[in-house]
C-alpha cells in the first residue's frame, strides 16, 4: 500500500512499485532535465523536486495499477511528451491519476493519457498549466466509477489549453478553483463536458463542448466569461449545452450553441448576459426558471429551434432584445432592420406541448401554424407575455461564432446522380405522353 | 380479338397519361411545384445567413412541409376532375367493352404516372441544389421524402376515386368543393381537432389520441414518417421518443406508417370500384 501524506494525497510509491526512471530523479538536481529515450517504463513516477521530465520519442509510462502514475509534489514541475497508460487502476478517493499535480506552477504537455480513473488532477497547485494533452477515460466503466479528464480543486490561476478529452465522467471538473483560462479545448462523450462548483473569474474561450448529457454544467459562481465556445450535439433526453446554476454576473458572447435537446438552461442565475450567440436546432432554445432574474439577451441569432422559450414562472423580468428569430415571420416594412412589431416568444401551441410531449409531433405542422395565426388574430388566451421588442428582420451576421462543422460546399455525386436520373424520368414520362398515337396502342 | 385484362387495364393507363401529360393543369402544376422546391432549397443553402443551419436536414424538412400542403391539394383536384366526367363522356366510357374496375384502376395508374413524373422533376431540380452542397449521407432521407410523395399522391388520388365515383352523373362542380373539403380536413383539421381534444384530456389518453391521429391521417403520417427519417429523433424532440416507445422502434414506426398509407391507397379504391359498379348511369 503506497504511502499517503495528510490530506489523503498519494504520496511516494512502494518500491516495488516504483519505476525504473525513479532512480534518475532521486539523482536530479533541482532545475535539472531529465530526458527519457523510447521505450516502456513500468511503475510509478515521483517528482519531489523541480525537475523537467521529458519523453523523447513518445516513451511510455505504464503504471502500477494501485495509484497515480505521475505524482508530482513539487513546484516548477514538467512533465512532457510521454504516453501514461493507468491500467484502470487506483482509487477514486485518493485522486488516482495518470499525472497528478499537487504542487504550484507544474506543466503538464502534450501527454496521451489513457486507462486512469483521472486524466489530469490539479490540486491545490496555482499557476498550473495543462496543454496538449489527448486524455481518454477508461473504457466501458460506469460514468460514477471513473474521474473527470481534468480534475481541478482549491487552485487560484490555472491553465488549460489545446487538450482532447473523451470517455471519461466529467470532461472538466473546475471546483473552488478561480481565475482561470479554459482555451480551445475539446470534449465530447462525457457526462459534462465541463462541470463547475464555486469558482468565479475564470475564462473560456474556444472550446468544443459536444456529445455529451450536457455540454457545461455551472452552479455557485460568478463573473464567468465565455467565448466563441461550441455547445454542440448534445442530444439525450434531458440534455443541455449550457446550463447555468446560482451563476450571476457571467458573459456568453459570440458561442455557438446548437443542436441540444435543450439550448440554454437558466436557473437561480441572475444578472447573466447573452450576446450575439448563435441558438439553432434544439427543441427547446431556453429554459428559464422563476427564480433567475435580469438576465439579457442581445443580438443573438435563434435559429430552428422548435420552441424558443419554456418559462417555468407566471412572469419574468429577463429582458430579449433585437435578437433574430428564424421563425419570426412579422414584416420589415420600414427597412430599419428591426421587424414591424414584436415577436412573442412562446404560443398557444407552445403552451400545449409543455404540457404534453407528444404534442411536439404537430410542431410545425400546419395546425401549429394555425393556432399561432388565430391566437394573433383573437388574443383569448392570456399567455405568458416575453416578447423580444424589437427583434431583427434579417439573420445578423456573426464572424467571430464558430462554424459547426468545416464550411465549404461538398458535392454528393451519387445524390446529384440521382437527382439527374429523376428529372430525366419525370421528363421522359411527360413527354412519352405527349408523344404517344394512338395507333401505337 | 381479346386482349387479356392487364393489357387493357394498361392501355386505360397510357390513355389516361397521355391526357394527362397534355393537360395544361399537369403542366402547371410540374410547373409550380417545380418552382417551390428549388425555391425551397434554393433558400435553404443560397439564400440563407451564412451559418450553415439550413442544412441538408432543415431543407428537407421544408421540402417535406412542401408536399405535406401541395400533393394532397394537386392529387385530389386533378384526380377528381379526371375521374369525374361530364356526363356524356361517362356513357360513352362505361359503354365500352371494359370493366368498370378497369377503367377507373387504369385511370388511376395514369393519373399516378403522370403526377409522379411531375413531382419527380420539382425533386430533381431541388436535388441539384441540395446535393451540390451536402456531403453528407442524406441521399437515403432524399429518397424517402421522394417515395413519400408519391405515396401521398396515389393517397389522395385514390380519395378523388372515391369522390368522383359518388358524383357520376352529377355537377363536377360538386366533387370538386368536396375534395376541397376533404384536403382541409385531412392537412388541417383533424389535427386540430385532435391538439383540442387532447388539451382536455389527461396526459396517458392525449398522449395515444395524438400519436394515434398523426399515423391514422395520411398526410401526417407521411409527414411524420419523412421528418423521422431525415432528422431522427431531433425531429419533434421528446416527442419522437413519445412516438418511438408507443411503436416500440424506428422499425415498427416505419411499418405503421407505410401500413397506414397502404391502406388510405387501397380502401378508397376499392370503396370506389364498389360504388362505381353499383352506379346507375
Amino acid at each position: 500500500m503506497p504511502a499517503l501524506l495528510p490530506g489523503n494525497l498519494e504520496g511516494r510509491p512502494a518500491p516495488a512499485d516504483l519505476s525504473p526512471l525513479q532512480a534518475r530523479l532521486d539523482a536530479a538536481a533541482p532545475g535539472a532535465v531529465v530526458e527519457v529515450e523510447p521505450g516502456t517504463y513500468r511503475g510509478d513516477v515521483y517528482l519531489d523536486r523541480p525537475v523537467r521530465l521529458i519523453g523523447r520519442g513518445r516513451p511510455t509510462l505504464i503504471g502500477s495499477g494501485k495509484g497515480s502514475v505521475v505524482r508530482v509534489r513539487a513546484p516548477d514541475v514538467v512533465v512532457e511528451g510521454f504516453d501514461i497508460d493507468g491500467l484502470a487502476g487506483g482509487d477514486l478517493a485518493a485522486d488516482s491519476s495518470g499525472v497528478h499535480v499537487a504542487a504550484p506552477r507544474a506543466t503538464v504537455r502534450d501527454c496521451r493519457i489513457a486507462n486512469t480513473l483521472f486524466g489530469v488532477y490539479v490540486r491545490e497547485a496555482p499557476g498550473v498549466r495543462v496543454e496538449g494533452n489527448v486524455i481518454r477515460g477508461i473504457p466501458g466503466r460506469e460514468a460514477g466509477e471513473k474521474g473527470s479528464a481534468i480534475h481541478v480543486w482549491n487552485t487560484v490561476g490555472f491553465t488549460f489549453v489545446g487538450n482532447d478529452i473523451a470517455d471519461a465522467r466529467d470532461g472538466i471538473y473546475i471546483q473552488s478553483a478561480s481565475q482561470g483560462t479554459i482555451r480551445g479545448n475539446v470534449a465530447r462523450r462525457l457526462r459534462y463536458g465541463l462541470h463547475y462548483m464555486n469558482s468565479d473569474d475564470n475564462v473560456f474561450e474556444d472550446n468544443l463542448f459536444e456529445q455529451s448529457a450536457a455540454g457545461a454544467v455551472l452552479m455557485f459562481s460568478k463573473r464567468i466569461q465565455f467565448r466563441r465556445n461550441r455547445f454542440i450535439h448534445n442530444r439525450g433526453f434531458a440534455s443541455v449545452g449550457l446550463l447555468f446554476k446560482d451563476l450571476d454576473d457571467s458573459v456568453a458572447e459570440d458561442n455557438l450553441i446548437a443542436d441540444n435537446a435543450r439550448g440554454v438552461f437558466l436557473e437561480g442565475s441572475s444578472r447573466n448576459l447573452f450576446r450575439r450567440n448563435v441558438l439553432a436546432q434544439s427543441d427547446i432554445a431556453i429554459v428559464l426558471y422563476g427564480s433567475s432574474s435580469e438576465n439579457r439577451f442581445e443580438g443573438n441569432a435563434f435559429i430552428g429551434n422548435l420552441s424558443p422559450l419554456a418559462l417555468f414562472a407566471r412572469r419574468t423580468d429577463t429582458r430579449f432584445d433585437g435578437n433574430y428569430w428564424s421563425d419570426n415571420d412579422a414584416t420589415d416594412l420600414d427597412g430599419d432592420g428591426r421587424s414591424d412589431r414584436p415577436y412573442t416568444l412562446g404560443s398557444l401551441f407552445d403552451h400545449l406541448r409543455g404540457n404534453l410531449t407528444a404534442a411536439d409531433l404537430m410542431a410545425q405542422s400546419p395546425a401549429a401554424l394555425a393556432l399561432s395565426a388565430a391566437e394573433r388574430a383573437f388574443p383569448v388566451l392570456e399567455a405568458i407575455q416575453v416578447a423580444d421588442g424589437s427583434p431583427l428582420a434579417r439573420p445578423p451576421l456573426l464572424p467571430d461564432v464558430p462554424a459547426q462543422a468545416p464550411r465549404g460546399r461538398r458535392l454528393d455525386p451519387w445524390g446529384l446522380a440521382g437527382a439527374l436520373g429523376l428529372i430525366g424520368t419525370g421528363l421522359a414520362v411527360l413527354g412519352a405522353g405527349r408523344r404517344w398515337r394512338w395507333e401505337t396502342a | 380479338m381479346t386482349a387479356p385484362r392487364t393489357s387493357l387495364m394498361l392501355l386505360v393507363a397510357r390513355q389516361e397519361l397521355l391526357l394527362a401529360a397534355r393537360s395544361r393543369w399537369t403542366q402547371i402544376f410540374a410547373a409550380v411545384f417545380a418552382v417551390l422546391a428549388l425555391g425551397v432549397s434554393a433558400s435553404g443553402y443560397i439564400l440563407s445567413g451564412g451559418h450553415g443551419f439550413q442544412d441538408f436536414a432543415r431543407t428537407s424538412a421544408s421540402l417535406v412541409q412542401l408536399v405535406a400542403l401541395v400533393v394532397p391539394l394537386a392529387s385530389l383536384l386533378m384526380g377528381v376532375m379526371a375521374l369525374a366526367p361530364e356526363r356524356g363522356t361517362a356513357e360513352l366510357l362505361f359503354s365500352q367493352p371494359i370493366a368498370r374496375r378497369q377503367i377507373l384502376v387504369g385511370k388511376l395508374l395514369g393519373l399516378l404516372a403522370a403526377l409522379a413524373a411531375a413531382e419527380a422533376v420539382g425533386f430533381g431540380l431541388a436535388g441539384l441544389v441540395v446535393f451540390q452542397n451536402t456531403g453528407e449521407d442524406g441521399a437515403a432521407g432524399y429518397a424517402i421524402l421522394v417515395l413519400g410523395s408519391f405515396l401521398l399522391t396515389a393517397v389522395f388520388l385514390s380519395l378523388a376515386a372515391l369522390i368522383a365515383a359518388g358524383a357520376v352523373g352529377r355537377k363536377r362542380a360538386r366533387a370538386l368543393a368536396v375534395a376541397l373539403v376533404v384536403w382541409f380536413v385531412a392537412v388541417l383539421l383533424i389535427d386540430l381537432v385532435a391538439l383540442g381534444v387532447a388539451s382536455v384530456l389527461p396526459s396517458t389518453a392525449a398522449s395515444r389520441l395524438l400519436i394515434l391521429s398523426v399515423l391514422l391521417n395520411p398526410a401526417s403520417a407521411m409527414r411524420t414518417g419523412a421528418l423521422l427519417a431525415i432528422e431522427g429523433t431531433a425531429a419533434f424532440g421528446p416527442g419522437s421518443l413519445a412516438l418511438l416507445r408507443f411503436t416500440r422502434g424506428a422499425t415498427g414506426a416505419a411499418l405503421l406508417v407505410v401500413v397506414s398509407l397502404v391502406t388510405w391507397i387501397v380502401l378508397p379504391t376499392l370503396a370506389a370500384v364498389r360504388r362505381l359498379s353499383r352506379a346507375d348511369l
